[in-house]
């Protein structure tokens, strides 16, 4: 027993154990990305920079400006100046304060059409902050930019229609919300229109 | 020896020092190498996050409770919801207790992987910080996939969780699991029996386990000294008690014992996700009652005075419950020790008053008594023994 410690203390088995191990990791796999040339694939449902989704029809944002969004946003980020035209609201602009934000996706649960998404989009520092003031152009653009990389047709988050709530409980809007399909296809955009008009 | 050399000398350490994990500064009066005596400031991250908390309701301020420890914000959100739940009673759905349980373990097993590898780092250890790190990619993956996001998750809620696990995900997670331990031994050959290691450690930085208690020292730090103490044992939580699982505690109070005992936890954690898997029941993963976004006829009704308390609390019974509590506490098993959100309420929608009990703060109080009277360099060694994150101390 003796012996057997005082070997190991001389041959410093433990220490070349050690090496071993990084020496096998050596010729492993590398894991490490390089990352501003390879990017890692990002899950569905990430929740990074806002955008207000244009309505394939219109071509317009879809908000309708009720406020909901701006009130459950805990860092208050929010803010939407409307105006009331000939008995309607009409939403002038949008702004989300991005440096404010804490990228909770409440605004994208509680908006009942559907208005707002958070994208897969990370990559918008600035090196000022008003780089970081969204407003309504600028969400719109963002929304473009994203669904311009997005891979299929339709585009659904799962923020949208939170799980767990009843349904019954949701304005008939958010209710019936489906994949919003992507101003790409023209044939795509043909068909909806088919479909809206006899409604 | 000329007299003048033998006065004692103040050193500002932090709070830009790396090894000091975050913004924490420490006035040390040293004599030689001796510490004399050691003062911890702390404040340098205080966002007032209990004060912010009065202003917004119960669901809202959920994601500030991500910002304590950002290291396992999952364990900080299911502190907080439990904490609302037991004051609004209401009883969270089989699924959603066993998808907490097993996130919860993950944000332990991320957590105590920085740990290993700052750590390991301050103490000289460099290679075992680029192997936890490798891991750690794993699990926030995991998280990303299925909460949207790596750190700051935001996935409890109050009543439940926010969107359901994938089968995809569970997959995923079991191949991570069954892996695991094998890079736990990994670490371990790296530094457990390393000579430097256990210089640095054994017989370092020793508190009994008397005074452990009297400091308030909770969690691994606390079962390093031979004390078993676990609030998930104790008062336990969300699926907790279903599962089978030890508590590892140590012996001496030494680094080294707090070290070998969250060693024990990695393979703790491993087991308690690997029986939540094969337990997941199936059902709803937010309770009936819980409070929830309302969603009225029209939207533009909303705009009314009161707009926060309509919000969030659209029930009646859940308005007389708030009424009939003034105070509440509930506490978890965070990866540092026990966290505890201590709420006053009074008949609004939002808190009177929020207080967190964070472990960070109860133990960076302590650093003084480890500290004092060993040598400059055992100060790292002893504040990474203690596991302190500087978001969760200052709050
Ligand atoms: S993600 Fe959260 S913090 Fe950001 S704008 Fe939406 S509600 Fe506000
Ligand atoms: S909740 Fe939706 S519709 Fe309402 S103001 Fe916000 S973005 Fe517009």
């Amino acid at each position: 027993m003796k012996v057997k410690e005082i070997l190991t203390k001389i041959l410093l088995i433990e220490i070349f154990k050690g090496l071993a191990l990084t020496l096998k990791m050596l010729f492993s796999k590398s894991v490490t990305v390089q990352y501003p040339f390879e990017k890692r694939n990002i899950h569905e449902g990430f929740r990074g920079r806002h955008a207000l989704v244009r309505d394939p029809i219109s071509g317009d944002d879809k908000c309708i400006g009720c406020m909901r969004c701006t009130t459950v946003c805990p860092s208050r980020c929010i803010h939407i100046k409307r105006e009331k035209r000939e008995n309607k609201m009409v939403v002038i602009d949008y702004i989300i304060d991005a440096s404010r934000c804490v990228y909770c996706a409440y605004c994208v649960e509680a908006c009942p059409v559907c208005a707002l998404v958070l994208t897969e989009d990370y990559e918008y520092s600035s090196y000022e902050r008003k780089g970081l003031i969204f407003n309504k152009e600028k969400l719109l653009k963002n929304w473009d930019e994203f669904s311009a990389k997005w891979p299929a047709d339709y585009y659904f988050n799962k923020f949208w229609q939170p799980p767990g709530i009843d349904p019954s409980r949701w304005p008939k809007t958010k209710r019936e919300q489906g994949p919003v399909p992507l101003k790409r296809g023209v044939e795509i955009k043909r068909e909806v229109k088919n479909e809206q008009l006899p409604s | 020896m000329n007299p003048e050399n033998e006065r004692e000398l103040l050193i500002n350490m932090g709070p830009q020092h790396p090894a000091t994990h975050g913004v924490l500064r420490l006035v040390l009066e040293v004599e030689g190498e001796i510490v004399k005596r050691c003062t911890p400031y702390i404040g340098y991250l205080h966002r007032g996050l209990e004060k912010l908390a009065e202003d917004l309701t119960y669901v809202q301020s959920l994601p500030l409770t991500d910002r304590l420890d950002y290291l396992s914000s999952m364990v900080n959100n299911v502190g907080f919801c439990l904490c609302v739940e037991k004051l609004l009673g209401i009883n969270v759905p089989e699924r959603a207790k066993f998808i907490r349980t097993m996130l919860s373990e993950m944000a332990r097993i991320c957590s105590h992987l920085v740990w290993i590898a700052t750590h390991a780092l301050d103490i000289g250890a460099m290679t075992v910080f680029l192997y936890a790190m490798r891991d750690r990619e794993k699990l926030l993956e995991l998280f990303e996939m299925v909460t949207g996001a790596r750190l700051t998750v935001s996935y409890p809620r109050i009543g439940g969780v926010r969107c359901d696990v994938s089968n995809e995900f569970l997959k995923k997670l079991e191949r991570f699991i069954d892996e695991f331990p094998k890079r736990v031994e990994e670490y371990e050959t790296l530094i457990d029996r390393n000579r430097v290691w256990l210089k640095r450690t054994k017989g370092v930085g020793v508190i009994s386990a008397e005074e452990a208690i009297n400091w308030g020292l909770t969690g691994p730090t606390l079962r390093g000294s031979g004390v078993y103490y676990d609030v998930r044992k104790f008062f336990p939580y969300d699926a907790y008690d279903k599962v089978e699982f030890d508590v590892p505690v140590g012996k001496n109070g030494d680094i080294y014992d707090r070290y070998k005992c969250r060693m024990l936890e990695f393979r703790q954690s491993v087991r308690i996700i690997k029986q939540c898997i094969e337990r997941l029941p199936e059902g709803p993963i937010l309770a009936d009652n819980a409070p929830k976004i309302r969603m009225p006829a029209s939207p533009l009704k909303i705009d009314k005075e009161d707009v926060q308390f309509e919000i969030y609390v659209d029930d009646k019974s859940v308005e007389d419950f708030i009424k009939k509590f003034t105070d509440i506490y509930a506490s978890v098993e965070a990866p540092r020790g026990e966290l505890g959100f201590y709420i006053v309420c009074d008949d609004s929608a939002k808190p009177y008053r929020m207080r967190v009990r964070a472990p960070s703060f109860v133990h960076t109080g302590a650093l003084p008594r480890l500290c004092e009277g060993g040598l400059i360099a055992d100060v790292i060694a002893n504040i990474g023994s203690i596991d302190i994150v500087l978001g969760e101390c200052d709050r």
